[in-house]
């Protein structure tokens, strides 16, 4: 018995199930290095890639959460946008960089409870019931904003851009701040009864229930972590691009979106996990970096994002289906 | 005397079982005849042929009202007057009762296929008042109160338009109804009879016999046992005629073993159909629950266990448990095996290990940490205690068969060690070797001061595995068995039989 019972795990899985996205990754790498040499073998070129997708590494990281538990949180562009523009408003109106920052988050949390009010309390259906408050939000945004952008200063607000902006090792700190993220969200999902719940909520909520799991509190923490992580990566964009529009937060919802759903073919299929979606947002920066370098358009990025999503997740399904 | 129907030498062989055989009985209008006998007696074949599912043996004849049935043909039952209502009914829940109406038979439509809502919703309002129904027709189904759906389904059989009706034929009527509800039932079913309709229906409620038949048939192993007027008859007689053999007198004192302290105890529990149910249990006793489809027996687990919430209380090791609350019943040491696993019990797509520590994944954490060895092999002990195959912890769920499964949910409970123990269909598509080690660690579990309640269909199973067994009839406890008591026969009889609180018809 013994024996039989080591050898699936002992074995080094080199098949397409659980790391497609690493030989895809690999793939677009000797392509792009067989193609344009010159230009996508340079440092910069990671350091771009890296620089570029932290925070929307950092919204897809918050999403994992209420995802892994079945919900879907449609309001992390729009809490995006809100902490955004509600840093920017603080840090003119001289309310000082403790009251941009924390307020911030604040008001990812109640965005959270809110969510987690309407979803589990009046019990609408988790896409409609963000769907609205996303809405809402964006409404909220462009009050705060008074319709008009924001532009902090490099030199009336230094200390707080370089909060994003600032370097070690050749690498923004928003790099650091995803990558503390990622653990933090990896040990919570693997290691801790939390993540347990969670994955229980989200793979069969009555089971989960009459195993003791309280699935209500489960959800509204899932909501209220992702509210307060998108309002973080709210602050960090902000110091990063130094202007505040009410409306810089919606791009981040899809690729969100696609990352995490594409990150579930990966690694743990059929599961969100935390370095299936890493893997699936470096995947697809490289393949629109690269493509960017060879002289692609703009729009590229939007049609290598739905195509890939699609392919992937196409195929994930049609693998699963074959081994059930 | 004319026939409404008139079924000649019915047979029908599946596969070399012969599921009906040689079967005649007839029906005159405006009888109400009852269909009565086990699972498996035929009567379910029978109804089907009527209905053009089956095609019958050759010798087979149905007549209704003198025009011959061409067999599996439903068209063909439809149009000499055959009309059926199913125990589910048909009905679709989001839709008012004037689309229910409509759906099959069509609209009725002007010139330009506009719907003429009026008239519709008149015909529908006239067909519920002749079956004393008296509903705002433009309710959706999904609201109205059971008996109300119920005659909402015979008013659609019974207005097809064309042929005209000749036979209602029910399915268990009244199984999902509480006692008043079946009463407007009756009294429905009476109308339609009055009307020179003839009716026959499939019942497993004995109650229902005898307040609403005028005859019965008894079928037993395919064939025709008896068909006799319902006066004069008792409940004895009926039973005696079902089960085929003379019940033994059974000893009315029966007698309990003495077992350690009280672990579990319901005062007056209500909720959906259970009404007022009393029950104690000891450490180290198995009580089992019977009762038939809409006897309250599928609720008392989750009333029990908190899935829903209850009236009266469960006192729980001296403590009263909150309304709704699993977890806080697992904190005080209740476990639950629920029916359904796939709906109510699996994590699918999780593994064995995952699906067995849910209840407690914290055990194996230390410094913030879950430890995934100690973890496994954990849970690997209760794997091969239950000789789960394949014992591989991170197996997922649904690469196990169902037997395995069941084991698999049964481990994630014995692993807490529970003071009460309830199990909900234990044995629901198992295969036998696995249901003999279900039943074995259940016994297990008693012998280790557990408190166990066992609600099942599977009478063979109660006699197995408990020590009593409560009868439920219309959500009231009516019967408890034990002792010499304690057999198949006399479950089943007391399940089907009459509430001893109503008068004998």
């Amino acid at each position: 018995m013994s024996e039989v019972q080591a050898a699936p795990r002992r074995r080094i899985n080199l098949g397409f199930d659980r790391f497609s996205g690493l030989y895809v990754w690999a793939a677009l790498i000797v392509l792009f290095a067989l193609w344009i040499p010159d230009l996508f073998l340079q440092v910069s070129t990671l350091k771009q890639v890296l620089s570029f997708q932290a925070i929307a590494t950092i919204v897809a990281l918050g999403l994992i959460i209420p995802v892994a538990a079945g919900a879907f949180d449609l309001t992390i562009g729009g809490v995006v946008s809100v902490s955004v523009c509600f840093t920017a408003w603080a840090l003119v109106n001289h309310h000082g960089v403790v009251v941009a920052v924390v307020g911030s988050i604040l008001l990812g949390i109640a965005v959270g409870l809110l969510n987690s009010l309407v979803v589990v309390k009046f019990k609408v259906d988790s896409f409609i019931g963000t769907l609205g408050m996303s809405s809402i939000l964006i409404a909220v945004a462009a009050m705060i904003s008074s319709q008009s952008q924001i532009v902090l200063s490099t030199e009336g607000y230094g200390p707080f851009l370089d909060f994003a902006r600032g370097e070690f090792l050749g690498l923004p700190y928003t790099v650091y701040y995803a990558a503390v993220i990622a653990l933090f969200m990896w040990w919570i999902l693997e290691y801790t009864p939390g993540g347990r719940y969670l994955y229980a909520v989200g793979g069969n909520p009555v089971a989960a229930r009459l195993s003791g799991v309280r699935i209500g509190r489960v959800t509204m923490i899932a909501f209220v972590t992702s509210g307060a992580v998108a309002a973080f990566a709210g602050i960090a964009l902000t110091a990063t691009i130094g202007t505040a529009t009410s409306i810089v937060g919606e791009g981040y919802l899809l690729p969100a979106f696609s990352a995490v759903f594409l990150g579930a073919t990966q690694i743990r299929p059929g599961r969100v996990n935390v370095l299936g979606t890493l893997i699936a947002i470096f995947l697809l920066a490289t393949g629109v970096s690269g493509l960017q370098l060879a002289g692609a358009p703009s729009y590229v990025t939007d049609l290598f994002n739905g195509l890939a999503l699609i392919i992937a997740v196409s195929l994930a399904v049609r693998t699963a289906r074959r081994r059930s | 005397m004319t026939t409404a129907l008139s079924v000649r030498e019915a047979s029908k062989i599946f596969g070399g079982q012969v599921a009906l055989d040689h079967v005649s009985i007839d029906v005159a209008p405006g009888e109400v005849r009852a269909l009565v006998g086990q699972n498996g007696c035929g009567k379910s074949t029978l109804i089907k042929i009527l209905a053009g599912f089956h095609e019958p043996e050759p010798g087979t004849e149905v007549t209704v009202d003198g025009q011959e049935l061409s067999f599996s043909d439903p068209a063909s039952s439809e149009a000499i007057g055959l009309r059926f209502v199913h125990q589910d009914l048909g009905l679709v829940g989001n839709l008012d009762v004037v689309d229910n109406l409509a759906i099959g038979q069509g609209y009725i439509t002007g010139i330009t296929k506009t719907i003429r809502w009026k008239q519709e919703r008149a015909a529908a309002h006239e067909a519920l008042m002749a079956l004393g129904y008296d509903i705002n027709v433009r309710m959706p189904v999904g609201g109205l109160a059971m008996s109300e759906r119920t005659a909402v389904a015979i008013a659609r059989a019974m207005s097809t338009r064309g042929a005209p009706s000749k036979m209602l034929i029910l399915d268990e009527p009244t199984a999902n109804l509480p006692g008043p509800e079946a009463e407007r039932l009756y009294a429905l079913v009476r109308r339609v009879a009055d009307s020179g309709v003839a009716v026959l229906f499939v019942s497993h409620h004995f109650d229902e016999v005898f307040e609403m038949a005028d005859s019965v048939t008894v079928l037993r192993d395919g064939k025709h046992v008896i068909t006799r007027p319902v006066e004069g008859l008792t409940e004895d007689e009926l039973i005696e005629h079902v089960v085929g053999r003379k019940l033994d007198e059974y000893d009315k004192e029966g007698h309990v073993r003495a077992h350690g302290d009280v672990v579990l105890e319901l005062k007056d529990l209500s909720g959906a159909a259970v009404q007022g149910l009393d029950l104690t249990i000891h450490a180290g006793e198995v009580v089992g629950v019977a009762g038939i489809t809409g006897s309250g027996r599928e609720e008392v687990a989750a009333l029990v266990f908190g899935g829903h919430g209850h009236g009266g209380e469960v006192v729980l090791g001296g403590d009263v448990l909150p309304q709704a609350r699993p977890d806080i019943s697992i904190e005080r040491g209740m476990a639950l095996v629920p029916a359904e696993r796939h709906a109510n019990a699996s994590l699918m797509a999780q593994s064995l290990r995952e699906n067995i520590t849910i209840v407690d994944p914290g055990r194996h954490m230390s410094l913030g940490i879950l430890r995934r060895r100690p973890e496994k092999a954990d849970v690997t002990v209760w794997l091969e205690r239950l000789d789960v195959r394949p014992s591989q912890s991170e197996f997922t769920m649904a690469q196990l068969s169902g037997g395995n499964q069941q084991k698999v949910v049964i481990a994630r409970w014995l692993r807490q060690e529970p003071k009460v123990l309830v199990l909900d269909e234990p044995t629901q598509g198992v295969d036998v070797g696995a249901k003999a080690d279900i039943h074995r660690m259940v016994d297990e579990a008693a012998a280790q001061g557990a408190g166990v309640l066992v609600l099942s269909t599977d009478h063979e199973e109660l006699v197995r595995v408990c020590d009593r067994v409560i009868i439920l009839r219309r959500g009231k406890a009516v019967d408890e068995l034990s002792g010499p008591r304690l057999t198949n026969d006399n479950i089943t009889a007391a399940t089907i039989g009459r509430d001893s609180s109503e008068p004998a018809a």
